[in-house]
C-alpha cells in the first residue's frame, strides 16, 4: 500500500485585514504551501478542502474559494467538516493510487462572520435552541461535569491557563488580536480561545519526503447531546486509539500531541481520557507535559474548520525543525487531532512520523 | 396522525456577515465611484485582461498585473429577461447579462436597461444577436457594482 | 494498489415537497434499512459513513448530518459541493475503499428544503457577494443565460426545451420515488410563464425534500451479490466567474468543459471508446433541458453540432440511449440528493431492479452531477462487469 508524505504547508492567519479579501487570503496560502513544496501547480492532481457555509457566508462558498485553493480544473472535493478529514480523505486518495501531488486546504474567517449565531443554529431547534445554547456552552457543561468530580481546582486552572498563553505567546504564528467569543460559568474567560481569521494548506504525494503519515483513526458520537458523556469525549479517544493501533505506535511514543479544544478544559480534559493525566490531574499535567499543545492550542487562534490542519501543519512544522521558538528537542512522532462541532461529536487523529 | 396534530415551529435566519472586498476589489469600486470607469487587471502568463479586476488569475495561478482601463463599449454576450417575482429580488421585467467590454478577456455581470420589454420574446429575439452595449453611470455612485449599467448603443 | 468497488445497494425515501411526519434523522434512517436491506449488509459492517448535505439554509438547521445521519462508533465526515454533493460524496467513499481502509461504506444524502419558505434567495447567496450579489442573479437567470447561448450558437429552440421537459414528465410517471408527478405536454410548457426567458415555469422542478442512500462494497466483500461496477469516476471542478468562461480556448460557457474532461476520465478508466454506441443509459444532473442538452454533448452521445438533432430523437423516441428513465431532476430534486439519485438510478438499470422504469439490456449506465453554476462536474461510470 503506497504511503502518503507531507512535501509543504503555508499559513496566513490573523485578524480583519482589510487588504484582503477571503478567496485572496486562500491563494496567498496555497501559494506558500506550493513554494514550500518547490513543487508547481501543473504537478497537482487532486484538491481536498474543508470549508463551512456558515462560516463563509456564502451559500456554495467552495464555488469562489475552490479556483483560489488552485482547483482550476482539478479533481477536487469540498469537505464541511474539519480540516483534518480533509487531510485524511487526501492521503486516502493518493494511498489508493487515484493521485500523485495533492493540496489540502482549510479556511474560516472569523473576523467576517457570526460565530454565535451560526453556532446557535446547529441545536435542536424544538428542544434546545430556546436555551440559547452555543458550541462554548458545551464546552461548559463539560467543564461542570468534571467539577461535580473534583472541585473548581481554580488554581490549577489557572496554571494551565498560564501555561497556554505562554505557549501562544512564544509561538510567531499566534493570531495578535485578542478578541474571544463570550463563555459561560464556569468557564472563565481566559480559558477561551482567540478567534483568528485563517487559511491553511499543505501539500500531501506520493514521492518520500521527510514526513510520512503513518495512520489515521476516525469516530463519532451520537447526534443527541443529552445521551453523551461529554467527559469521556468517546469519539477523541477511540479516534486516538485507531489511529495509534493504524501506525503501529502507541500515545507515549508521541513526540508532540495536537488536541483541539477549543477551550482550556477542552485541552486538558482529553489528557485525562488519553490516560495522560490520572483522574483529577488534568490540568495539572497540561499545564506540566510540555509536549501537549506547544503551538498554545485554542491560544494561538480558533476557527472552524481550520483546527485539525492547523494542528497537521504544527505537528509538521515540528516534525522539520521549523516550528521556530516553540520548537520541541525531540521530533519523531507527532499527533494531529480535529473535531467537529457540537462538543467533538466527531473526531479525527492522524499520526505523522519523521523518516 | 393527523396533518392538524403535526408541529411545525418558524425559524428565521438572519445572519450578519461583513465583507472583506480587499484591496484589489476596492480600488475597482473606487474607480467606478470617482472615475466612472471600469477596470481589469492582467495575468503576465496567459495575457488576459480580467474584469471585474482581480489580484490574481486562478486559472494559471499567478497574480495579476497593471490596471487597465476597459469599455465603455462592449458586447453583450448572453442575457436573460427576468419575468417572474422571486421573493427578495426586485419586480420585473428587466433584463441581466454578461458583457465582453472593449479591452476584456473576460465578460463582466450587470442590467440591460433601455429594451422595450412590452412583448418578451420580440425583446429576446433582438437581444439575441449580441448586440453592442455601452457601459452608462448614474449621477449617484457609491462604489458598488450597481453604479452602472449597460444600454444598447443603438435602440433595439 | 485499487481494488475494484461496487454499488450493492440502494434505498431511497419518497421526494415529497414536505415530509411533515419525519424528522431528518427518520428519513436517513427510512432510506439506509431500505439499502442495507438491498446490499445484504448489516450496519455493522460498515466502516464509514459520508454524509452530503448541500446548503444549510435550506434545512435552517447548522451541520443537520450531526443529528441526522452520524452514527456512533462510526468513521464520518460531510462533503458539500452543492448539487453534485452526492456524487462527490460517492466518489470520496470510493477512494477510501480503494485506500484498503474498510470494505464497506455508506452515503447518505439528506436533503431537509421542506423547512424551507423559498429556495430562490437562498440559491442567490451562492454568489460572490463581493461583485456579484448586489445584480440580482438567481440560478435560473443563471440557467436562462446559458440556454439564449445554445440558441445562439447550435441552432436549439424553445421548442428543444418544452420537448425534452414533456420527455422528462413521461417518463416520470414510472417512477414510484415520486408523489403524483406531473404530466404535461410540449405546448403546455409554452404556455406556462415565462420565468426568466426562455425558461417556462414548468421546465422548473418543484422543491422536494428526501433521503438517497447507497451502500458501496469492495471486491471482497461482494461474493454473489448482484452490484453494479464503478468502472470509472472522475470530477473536475471549472472557475467560478461565468464570465470568465464565456469563450476561452477550451470551448465556450455552454460547452461543459468540466464534464467533457471529467467524462474523458472516466470512460478512459472503463475503456469507453464509442460512448454513443457503448453506453445503455444516462442519468443526466440537469433540472432544465437546457442544461441536460448540454450534457448529451459533454457525454460524446452526439457529434458536435448534432445537439439538436439528438434531441429531436429522444422527444421522438427512438433514440438508442435511454435518458433519464426516472424522469430526471425535472420531477424531483432535492439538492443534497440529486447527484447520488442519478447513480442509484443506474446502479438500479444495471442489476435489473428498477421496476416499472426498467429500461431493456442495461449493461452500463452513465450518471452526471452538476453543482454551482454548471461549475463542478462528476462524471460515473457504472457497469455490470467487474472492471
Amino acid at each position: 500500500m503506497p504511503r502518503c508524505f507531507v512535501h509543504g504547508a503555508g499559513l496566513r492567519m490573523g485578524w480583519a485585514d482589510m487588504q484582503f479579501s477571503l478567496p485572496e487570503l486562500i491563494y496567498q496560502a496555497v501559494s506558500a504551501a506550493l513554494e514550500d513544496s518547490r513543487r508547481h501547480i501543473g504537478e497537482i492532481d487532486s484538491v481536498v478542502l474543508s470549508a463551512h457555509d456558515l462560516v463563509d457566508g456564502r451559500s456554495l462558498s467552495s464555488m469562489v474559494t475552490a479556483p483560489a485553493a488552485g482547483a482550476y480544473l482539478k479533481e477536487e472535493i469540498r469537505l464541511a467538516e474539519d480540516g483534518l478529514a480533509a487531510v485524511s480523505l487526501g492521503s486516502a486518495q493518493i494511498e489508493a493510487g487515484e493521485a500523485e501531488l495533492s493540496i489540502v486546504a482549510a479556511w474560516g474567517r472569523a473576523s467576517e462572520g457570526d460565530h454565535e449565531h451560526t453556532s446557535r443554529a446547529m441545536l435542536d431547534p424544538f428542544m434546545l435552541q430556546p436555551f440559547a445554547l452555543d458550541e462554548l456552552s458545551i464546552s461548559s457543561l463539560r467543564l461542570s461535569e468534571w467539577i461535580a468530580r473534583h472541585g473548581e481546582c481554580r488554581e490549577s486552572r489557572q496554571r494551565a491557563v498560564a501555561a497556554r498563553a505562554g505557549r501562544a505567546g512564544r509561538n510567531s504564528r499566534s493570531v495578535q488580536a485578542n478578541v474571544r467569543p463570550r463563555v459561560e460559568f464556569p468557564l472563565h474567560a481566559s480559558e477561551a480561545p482567540r478567534f483568528a481569521d485563517v487559511a491553511a494548506a499543505v501539500i500531501l504525494g506520493r514521492q518520500e519526503s521527510p514526513v510520512c503519515i503513518t495512520g489515521v483513526g476516525h469516530s463519532a458520537e451520537s447526534g443527541e447531546l443529552g445521551s453523551r458523556k461529554l467527559g469521556a469525549m468517546r469519539a477523541l479517544r477511540e479516534a486516538v486509539s485507531r489511529g495509534l493501533a493504524a501506525s503501529r505506535t502507541t500515545i507515549e511514543q508521541m513526540h508532540l500531541l495536537q488536541l483541539p479544544g477549543p477551550t482550556v478544559p477542552d485541552e486538558a480534559l482529553a489528557l485525562e481520557v488519553l490516560d495522560l493525566a490520572a483522574p483529577g490531574e488534568a490540568f495539572e499535567m497540561y499545564a506540566s507535559l510540555a509536549h501537549i499543545n506547544p503551538s498554545g492550542g485554542g491560544e494561538s487562534g480558533w476557527c472552524f474548520p481550520t483546527v485539525g490542519l492547523l494542528n497537521f501543519i504544527e505537528c509538521y512544522l515540528q516534525l522539520t525543525g521549523q516550528a521556530g521558538d516553540v520548537q520541541l528537542a525531540d521530533r519523531q512522532r507527532a499527533m494531529a487531532l480535529g473535531v467537529s462541532p457540537a462538543g467533538a461529536q466527531i473526531a479525527h487523529a492522524v499520526v505523522l512520523e519523521a523518516a | 396522525m393527523a396533518d392538524n396534530d403535526l408541529i411545525t415551529i418558524p425559524g428565521l435566519w438572519n445572519f450578519q456577515y461583513n465583507y472583506f472586498a480587499g484591496a484589489t476589489a476596492s480600488r475597482f469600486f473606487n474607480a467606478l465611484r470617482h472615475e466612472a470607469r471600469i477596470y481589469g487587471t492582467q495575468c503576465a502568463k496567459c495575457g488576459r485582461v480580467l474584469v471585474p479586476a482581480r489580484s490574481f488569475c486562478d486559472a494559471c495561478f499567478v497574480e495579476t498585473q497593471g490596471w487597465i482601463h476597459t469599455g465603455p463599449g462592449g458586447v453583450l454576450e448572453i442575457f436573460t429577461i427576468v419575468a417572474t417575482q422571486f421573493p427578495g429580488l426586485p419586480p420585473p421585467p428587466f433584463v441581466i447579462g454578461y458583457v465582453t467590454l472593449d479591452g476584456a478577456d473576460t465578460a463582466i455581470l450587470n442590467r440591460v436597461e433601455g429594451v422595450d420589454l412590452g412583448d418578451i420574446d420580440v425583446a429576446a429575439k433582438k437581444l439575441m444577436a449580441r448586440v453592442r452595449v455601452t457601459a452608462k453611470f448614474s449621477d449617484e455612485r457609491q462604489g458598488r457594482i450597481t453604479d452602472f449599467v449597460f444600454v444598447p448603443q443603438s435602440p433595439p | 494498489m485499487s481494488r475494484a468497488v461496487a454499488i450493492a445497494g440502494v434505498g431511497q425515501t419518497k421526494y415529497l415537497r414536505r415530509h411533515a411526519e419525519l424528522s431528518g434523522a427518520e428519513l436517513v434512517r427510512q432510506a439506509v434499512l431500505r439499502a442495507l436491506r438491498d446490499a445484504d449488509i448489516d450496519l455493522d459492517a460498515i466502516g464509514l459513513i459520508v454524509g452530503g448535505v448541500a446548503p444549510d439554509a435550506l434545512a435552517g438547521v447548522n451541520h443537520i448530518d450531526l443529528s441526522s445521519i452520524v452514527r456512533p462508533g462510526t468513521p464520518y465526515f460531510r462533503v458539500n459541493t452543492g448539487g453534485a454533493t452526492g456524487s462527490s460524496a460517492l466518489l470520496a467513499a470510493t477512494s477510501w475503499l480503494r485506500a484498503g481502509r474498510c470494505d464497506a461504506a455508506l452515503v447518505v444524502a439528506l436533503e431537509r428544503m421542506g423547512h424551507a419558505t423559498t429556495s430562490q434567495k437562498v440559491f442567490n447567496s451562492i454568489f460572490d457577494p463581493i461583485y456579484e450579489k448586489d445584480i440580482s442573479l438567481s440560478t435560473i437567470s443563471m440557467v436562462a443565460m446559458r440556454a439564449t447561448m445554445l440558441m445562439q450558437e447550435q441552432g436549439f429552440t424553445v421548442d428543444h426545451w418544452a420537448g425534452l421537459a414533456a420527455k422528462n414528465s413521461k417518463s416520470a410517471q414510472l417512477n414510484d420515488t415520486l408523489d403524483r408527478p406531473r404530466l404535461f405536454t410540449a405546448a403546455d410548457v409554452l404556455a406556462s410563464p415565462i420565468l426568466a426567458w426562455p425558461i417556462h415555469a414548468l421546465e422548473a422542478c418543484p422543491m422536494s425534500e428526501g433521503a438517497c442512500v447507497a451502500v458501496l462494497m469492495a471486491q471482497p466483500l461482494v461474493g454473489k451479490r448482484k452490484v453494479a461496477w464503478i468502472q470509472g469516476a472522475a470530477g473536475l471542478t471549472d472557475t467560478y466567474a461565468m464570465g470568465d468562461r464565456m469563450r476561452r480556448p477550451q470551448g465556450s460557457l455552454v460547452d461543459l468543459h468540466t464534464l467533457i474532461r471529467s467524462a474523458e476520465k472516466a470512460y478512459s478508466q472503463a475503456g469507453i471508446t464509442r460512448p454513443a454506441e457503448q453506453i445503455d443509459c444516462v442519468e443526466i444532473q440537469a433540472p432544465f433541458a437546457s442544461a441536460e442538452a448540454m450534457a448529451y454533448l459533454a457525454l460524446r452521445l452526439c457529434e458536435a453540432r448534432s445537439g439538436p438533432r439528438f434531441a429531436d430523437t429522444l422527444i421522438a423516441g427512438t433514440a438508442r440511449v435511454a435518458v433519464n428513465p426516472s424522469g430526471g431532476p425535472q420531477a424531483a430534486n432535492p439538492v443534497s440528493a440529486t447527484a447520488l439519485i442519478r447513480i442509484a438510478e443506474c446502479a438500479l438499470q444495471v442489476r435489473g431492479m428498477a421496476g416499472l422504469r426498467q429500461q431493456d439490456g442495461i449493461r452500463r449506465a452513465v450518471a452526471t452531477g452538476q453543482g454551482g453554476a454548471t461549475q463542478f462536474s462528476t462524471c460515473v461510470v457504472l457497469g455490470s462487469e467487474r472492471p
